[in-house]
Order: C-alpha cells, then structure tokens, then sequence
C-alpha cells in the first residue's frame, strides 16, 4: 500500500511538474514541449540545383501588385477519434503582369516615315509568385498533410490573382505597357507613335 | 495498530492536496492563451515596372532533412520546382542610352541584366518521404515550410552562378536587334553598360 502512495505521489509530482511547464512555454519563457522531442534548429542537406529547361521568352513586366493575405481553412471536421484541423496562415506575394511580346509579327509593326502603330497582345497575369518564404504558419490545428497545405497554398495563389485583378491590374498595365513604348519610340526618333492595344478579358 | 490508519490517512491527505494542485494548474494551464504574434498586413499595392525578360530557367531541387537520434529519427524528403526568369530593367534606361547615328542606324546601351522573377510554385512540389520515429514529434505544416524556404534560398543561391545573366543578355541584344530591323532600321548596335557606367 506505502509502495502504490508513493508511486502515485511521483506520478503527480512529475504531472504538476509539467502542468507548471505547459504555461511556461505557451508565454514563451521555456521552449515547447514537442520542439524538445524535435530536436535542433532543421537545415537542410546540401543538394544540386538541376536545369530542366532554358526558354527564349520575350516578356514585358509592366505592373506588379504586392498582396498579403490572412487565410484560414476554418475548423475542417475530421471522423470520429481524430482531432479536427485548423490552418490559418499569412501569405505573401506579387503578381505580375504584362505583355507577351513573342506574339507580336511582322504585322504587328508598321512603320510609315516618322510614324509608328505598334500592336500588341493583349496585357495579361503573366506570373502569380508566393514562394514558400512568403508563407507564415499562424495557428496550426491538428494534422495538416502536405497536400492538403499545397491545396490552401495554390487557393491563395488564386486568390492573389482575384484581387489583382479586382484591383485593376490588367488596366493599368496596358497603361503603364503604352507609355513605355511610346517613350522608347520617341526616343528612337518617331514623332507619331500609335500603340494598339486590345483590351484584356 | 493505531499508527497505520493515522499514515494512511495523512498519505490520503497528501494525495488530496496534489490532486487539488493538479487541478489548479491545469485550469491555469486551460486559462493562459499560447503567445501569439499578431500579423501585421501592409496595404496592397499596385507598381509600374518595366521589365524586359528574356529568360526562363526551369529548375528542380531535392529538398531533405535527417534528424538522427537514440530515441528515434525525423526524415523528410521534397521534390521542388522553380522558374527563373531574367532580363532587363528598362526604367534604368536614360534618354542619352539610345543614339541615333542617321534615320537608319541606332545605338542602344541596355543596363545590365538581372533575376527579374522567381517562383516556387506549390503545384511542383511534392512529399516524396515523411517519417517520425514513435517519441519524436511529426513535422509540423510550418516546420516544412521552414524546409522549403532553406531550399529557395539555396536555390537562388545556386542559380545566380549558373549562365542566366549572360544568356538573359544575348537574348536581348537578339530581340531589341530584331525589333529595331523590323522598324526599318539597317545598322543597329547593342552594347551593355558596364555596372556603374557604360561601355
């Protein structure tokens, strides 16, 4: 009987041991419980970097629209005896847009003596980058997968896009597109320079 | 005879009081909320750039990790993907950078050429290994994160000493020549300015 009070008594000693701890560590005085059973700060092994593919492209930037963005997946209900999931995260990006100067012809230029009309394609989305350092774990419930995060990850590359556009990107780079080039034939000596742009979908 | 009760009620006593400390800290453990960072959000912004790329490098990267101890090891292994794309910043482009000799013949000095773009795109990338020994934690969603940056930041590391500036330069000089022929000009020239000056 002395044997069991006592093993119990270590057993609650070790348990207000950790109760005491668990406070600790969520104030950040003590590093948490499961990063001890991680073990150090992760850097990963050195490996090559390999080229798939080299491309010619001819693209021009012409607007960029830097966006940061809270996204949370809400509690996601999982079956029964399993902990429900949370991720909630901070993405940040740019998206950049511009012309596909590959598409132009030799139609697309046409050059009568000190005049110019230059057609272009329409301005498009030509990248939408949020690269994992633009990624930054807020709250994080239960067990994420990594395809279920590469899932929120693409949802919020969608969203950038959403709200560029909403935030009229397309417009101001066909804008931004027609006083670039106007400015670059001027200097090349043309004193009348019509830039044809059509207008993006 | 006496004396055993007597222990075994202070030793009931004892457990009492450690069941009521146990309980005090656990509420206190419920009360107290995990530190938390608020996240600061700037406005979203839109810039005008003017670009030139002429570039794009496709690349692909094993990212691994190995954490090996007595009580059990962490592993994990990715497969990545980026693009690079480099080129031309054509707002360093001054007035006195294009020369025209006659209306037939034009001079250009282009700036030198850099890594305009770079992206990781969550579709390339996938989880080929994940394992945790039974005492160590599973990773985290933020800890591959972590993982993944450090494979960026090699990555951007590695590509910036492969040929891209130098490729990314050729093809300019190729597509600003083809333009300016296209407009009517016979003798173009492109030259690059040196960093800090010209040549």
């Amino acid at each position: 009987m002395k044997k069991i009070f006592s093993v119990i008594q270590i057993l609650a000693l070790l348990v207000i041991l950790l109760l005491i701890y668990g406070p600790l560590a969520k104030i950040g005085l003590l590093p948490s419980l499961p990063s001890l059973f991680r073990g150090g700060a992760p850097k990963i092994e050195d490996t090559p970097v390999i080229i798939q593919q080299v491309k010619n492209i001819a693209q021009m930037f012409t607007q960029t629209f830097y966006d940061e963005y809270v996204y949370d997946t809400g509690l996601i209900r999982t079956p029964l005896f399993t902990a429900n999931k949370r991720l909630i995260f901070i993405a940040k990006g740019e998206v950049i847009s511009g012309f596909d100067l590959s598409e132009l012809n030799e139609k697309s230029i046409i050059r009568r003596d000190k005049s110019i009309v230059v057609k272009l394609p329409p301005a498009r989305i030509l990248d939408v980058v949020i690269n994992p350092s633009g990624f930054e774990t807020f709250i994080e419930v239960g067990e994420i997968t990594f395809e279920e995060s590469k899932k929120f990850h693409e949802d919020a590359r969608r969203i950038f896009d959403r709200n560029a556009r909403e935030k009229g990107i397309l417009k101001n780079s066909a804008e931004q597109g027609r006083q670039m080039l106007e400015k670059f034939f001027r200097l090349l000596g043309f004193e009348s320079v019509d830039i044809i742009i059509p207008e993006s979908r | 005879m006496n004396a055993d009760p007597q222990k075994k009620s202070r030793a009931i006593k004892r457990l009492l009081i450690l069941a009521a400390v146990i309980l005090a800290l656990l509420a206190v453990n419920i009360a107290v909320p995990r530190r938390q960072a608020r996240p600061l959000l700037s406005a979203r912004t839109l810039k005008d750039l003017a670009e030139l790329a002429t570039v794009e490098y496709s690349v692909t990267k094993i990212v691994s990790y190995k954490n090996v101890a007595w009580y059990g090891d962490r592993k994990i292994l990715f497969e990545t993907a980026a693009t690079v794309k480099a080129g031309i910043d054509l707002n360093e482009l001054a007035d006195q950078d294009i020369r025209l000799e006659d209306n037939k013949a034009v001079t250009v000095s282009l700036p030198q050429p850099r890594i305009l773009l770079f992206n990781m795109k969550p579709e390339q990338m996938r989880e080929i290994f994940n394992e945790s020994g039974i005492l160590r934690s599973d990773f985290s969603n933020e800890e591959k994160d972590g993982l993944l940056s450090q494979g960026e930041k090699d990555i951007r590391a590695k590509v910036a000493t492969m040929d891209i500036l130098q490729r990314a330069a050729r093809n300019a000089r190729i597509l600003i020549e083809s333009w300016l022929k296209k407009m009517g000009f016979t003798t173009v020239r492109v030259v690059f300015k040196e960093k800090g000056g010209r040549t």
